[in-house]
């Protein structure tokens, strides 16, 4: 094999393209209804939350951090705007309440991470719990309705085909991508990823830097909470369990690193479609719910080793 | 002497070590004998430290053997090393803190009895035993956090002598230690000697090297100049420094010397602490201030403190006669400063970017890459093109990631982001260290065109023939504080390892 062909095979975007390619290719011949223009449509509609929420993982991993609380970050502001549309206010007030409570929580994370020093994972853990207990304060125990008033992200479609949920999170991919490459902004979170010290010594406000980072995280997962609402119409505050750790392992499985200043957003998309993928797959095959959680976890676990075939060679 | 009537246990014979471009050993030939304390001194940089990771089997010479009790090998590994009873006590901290020195002597071998559990009490009576018959004297069940630098460093060498260690290499064991602590150290050594063991002690205090040792080896630039007998503690301390600087005229880069300003560089009373004391120098347009000391002296305290990179206690800093304010490096870089750190890859680089991000870093910062939010890096490539040129770094492509590329080329990008973000005072730690001598010649040539454009340079260098050759004036550091100040003719390698060393 030539040494180029070598490197596209390193990149874990080919890769995944590849493992989504025969996964098609596979499921389709047992079942053809599998790419009808409206399974797939279902299947962008199921990772549309998802989506959202890896983008904004992607960029606190790429930056050197990590968010744990985004899963209840989210549950948060879904319930804040249904508080808000119960009580009789317009969208705008409540989009407003919500996005705001995003920022706020999101530079919240930022601000302790950034000036204590301590580790994220930890802190953001911490958070998880606060945004989780103002989230029950808030609602107790029980389903706030949307009043069907998120449903538009829903029902209203792009030619009649793609719902504007999806195209919102197709929308902040590209917007994410090009900030991260394209801004000065993004080149700064993804050097102080790469080496916090060197960018720090180079004039980097890198404390500025890690608040603005982890709010615009809050904001993007503000977004994600309306898709949530749209799809289910009804919020609890429990509503964004797990979501934290799936959009981690999408990032992951699409190439972005723990390590920081790696990875790319069309890999951590890529990264999500096949979580998505796999999860329809099983449905379509009629796969029980709970073999389809093992199975689930097991190609999670081969597509990162798979990916760290060039790490296992070193050993030190 | 005491070893005239055996041979050596360890011979090392024409060793040579080659790292690309760089010779680090030529033709070295040592050997040490059983109960003989072996001193080495040398400069920083002179080969010591390659020395010592071939003896602990973590180099491969280029070529040449070593004879260990008559056996000769071509290389030693780290399990046959510790086989043959060679052990290192090593300057840097490598104890878990928070395990108590029994614990840490035995991490990794731990006694255990029956079902597998960790015999405490055994392990504890071993230490004892060893600590009684070499007469060290401390807590073994203290935990390493909780005790005193010269307590941890009892128990590094305690470590090594359980291991039924026949030679003992001490790097600079003394090196953070006062007086009293320093005898205790000195004191061991004599003890561990006379118990048969062969003793390599590597040291830049003479005078404790002159206390202590049977002979003396003097090496420079990677090969032995001279070894002394020093069975009467008579050896001079003049000769040694003699042997330590003589170079031959060659190795001296010739600078062009250009014109020399006005004062544009002025640091005032600086202390890093409460009470270290007062640091006062200024640097004039188009002059080389060569920073001197040894390894630990401050130098690189103090070029942080005004880089912004670390917090000091009190400092002044003028550029151009201006007062500006230190806090961080945003700071000293709007004032015009340019730090190229010591260690490149952990300070200097972003190794998983680009060369051309990695030019950009600096400038990225400022107005000239464009105002507004984004970030048109296609505009920015005639300039990276013109600094890769320029210093000629040896690249595919701009779009090349800087690990992929050599030390020289990556010290290169380093000089080349604070280039093109045309700053005025330049701050070189250590400039070339791990750099070929091409590579070492093209950073000369860059750092005399900078002054020659009407900058200034501050240099901190080990690198003797690189200090004297490009300085116009050197200041030499020792304890945190300037010594002396030394002009044209009274820059010499004599006077400043005499200075830098604290000897007479």
């Amino acid at each position: 094999m030539n040494t180029k062909f070598k490197g596209i095979l390193r990149d874990q975007r080919v890769l995944l393209a590849l493992v989504i390619a025969l996964l098609v290719i596979v499921v389709t011949i047992i079942n053809p209804r599998f790419v009808r223009l409206n399974n797939i449509i279902a299947i962008f509609n199921q990772i549309s939350v998802l989506g959202v929420l890896t983008m904004a993982m992607a960029m606190l991993l790429i930056s050197g951090g990590i968010d744990l609380s985004i899963g209840s970050m989210m549950a948060l502001c879904g319930i804040v705007v249904a508080t808000v549309l119960m009580n009789g206010q317009s969208m705008l007030v409540a989009l407003l309440a919500g996005f705001g409570t995003g920022l706020v929580c999101g530079a919240f994370n930022g601000i302790i991470i950034a000036k204590s020093k301590g580790m994220p994972l930890i802190i953001s853990l911490g958070t998880s719990m606060i945004f989780n207990g103002i989230s029950l304060l808030i609602a107790g125990g029980a389903f706030l309705q949307f009043q069907n008033k998120l449903d538009f992200l829903r029902t209203i479609r792009l030619f009649d085909v793609v719902p504007l949920m999806v195209l919102f999170m197709l929308a902040v991919c590209v917007i994410m991508y090009v900030v991260l490459n394209k801004t000065k902004f993004g080149r700064r979170i993804v050097a102080i990823g790469g080496n916090e010290k060197n960018a720090y010594l180079s004039g980097i406000n890198v404390d500025l830097y890690k608040v603005i980072t982890y709010a615009i995280a809050g904001v993007i997962v503000a977004g994600a909470s309306l898709i949530l609402g749209a799809r289910l119409n009804s919020i609890t505050a429990t509503a964004g369990d797990g979501y934290e750790t799936d959009a981690l392992v999408a990032a992951v499985v699409g190439g972005v690193t723990f390590e920081g200043g790696r990875g790319t957003v069309s890999g951590a998309f890529l990264g999500c479609l096949l979580t998505g993928i796999i999860s329809n797959a099983m449905d379509i095959l009629g796969v029980h719910a709970y073999v389809k959680t093992v199975i689930t976890g097991a190609i999670i676990v081969g597509a990162v080793v798979m990916s760290n075939m060039d790490k296992l060679r070193k050993k030190v | 002497m005491m070893h005239t009537d055996k041979t050596p246990i360890i011979e090392m014979r024409s060793i040579v070590k080659e790292f690309p471009g760089v010779r680090a050993l030529s033709d070295m030939t040592f050997d040490v004998y059983p109960g003989e304390v072996h001193c080495l001194v040398g400069e920083n940089g002179a080969g010591k430290s390659t020395l010592m990771k071939i003896l602990a089997g973590a180099y491969t010479p280029t070529s040449g053997s070593i004879v260990v009790d008559g056996k000769a090998h071509d290389a030693l590994t780290p399990a046959l090393s510790t086989e043959l009873g060679i052990e290192i006590v090593y300057q840097e901290n490598d104890l878990v803190p928070t395990m108590n020195a029994v614990e840490n002597i035995f991490v990794g071998k731990e006694i255990t009895k029956f079902g597998g559990f960790v015999a405490f009490k055994e392990m504890e009576k071993r230490v004892r035993e060893v600590m009684e018959r070499y007469r060290i004297h401390i807590n073994p069940l203290q935990t390493i956090e909780h005790m005193s630098v010269a307590d941890q460093q009892f128990v590094k060498i305690l470590k090594a002598l359980m291991n039924r260690s026949r030679v003992l290499i001490m790097d600079e064991p003394t090196s953070m230690f006062n007086v009293e602590d320093a005898g205790k150290v000195l004191d061991l050594v004599r003890h561990i000697s006379s118990e048969g063991i062969a003793v390599i002690y590597i040291s830049h205090f003479l005078k404790e090297v002159v206390q202590i040792a049977d002979r003396i080896t003097v090496i420079r630039d990677g090969a032995v100049i001279r070894t002394y007998d020093n069975s009467g503690r008579d050896v001079s301390i003049h000769d040694i420094t003699q042997d330590m600087v003589g170079r031959p005229v060659d190795v001296f880069y010739q600078k062009e010397r250009c014109e020399i300003g006005e004062v544009m560089f002025e640091v005032r009373d600086l202390q890093l602490t409460h009470n270290s004391p007062r640091i006062n120098f200024s640097v004039r347009r188009g002059e080389i201030l060569g920073l001197s000391g040894m390894v630990g002296s401050g130098r690189t305290e103090i070029v942080r403190a005004i880089s912004g990179a670390d917090p000091c206690h009190h400092m002044e800093v003028l550029v151009n006669g201006k007062k500006v304010t230190i806090r961080n490096p945003r700071d000293s870089i709007a004032a015009g400063i340019a730090h190229i750190t010591e260690d490149r890859q952990r300070l200097g680089l972003n190794l998983g970017m680009s060369v051309l991000e990695n030019t950009l870093l600096v400038s990225l910062q400022s107005k000239s890459t464009g105002s507004g939010v984004f970030y048109n890096l296609r505009a920015q490539v005639p300039g990276a093109e013109k600094i890769v040129q320029e210093l000629r770094i040896k690249t595919p492509n701009l779009a090349q990631e800087v690990v992929y590329l050599s030390g020289g080329n990556q010290q290169k990008v380093v000089l080349g982001k604070w280039l093109h973000a045309q700053q005025s005072v330049y701050i070189f730690d250590e400039p070339t260290r791990g750099i070929d001598v091409n590579a070492k010649a093209e950073f000369y040539k860059q750092m005399t065109d900078l002054t020659k454009a009407g900058n200034c340079i501050i240099m901190i260098s080990s690198d003797m023939p690189e200090l004297i050759s490009m300085s116009d004036r050197v200041l030499v550091i020792r304890d945190g504080a300037i010594r002396c100040e030394l002009n044209g003719d009274e820059i010499n390698e004599q006077t400043i390892i005499k200075e830098a060393l604290g000897v007479d």
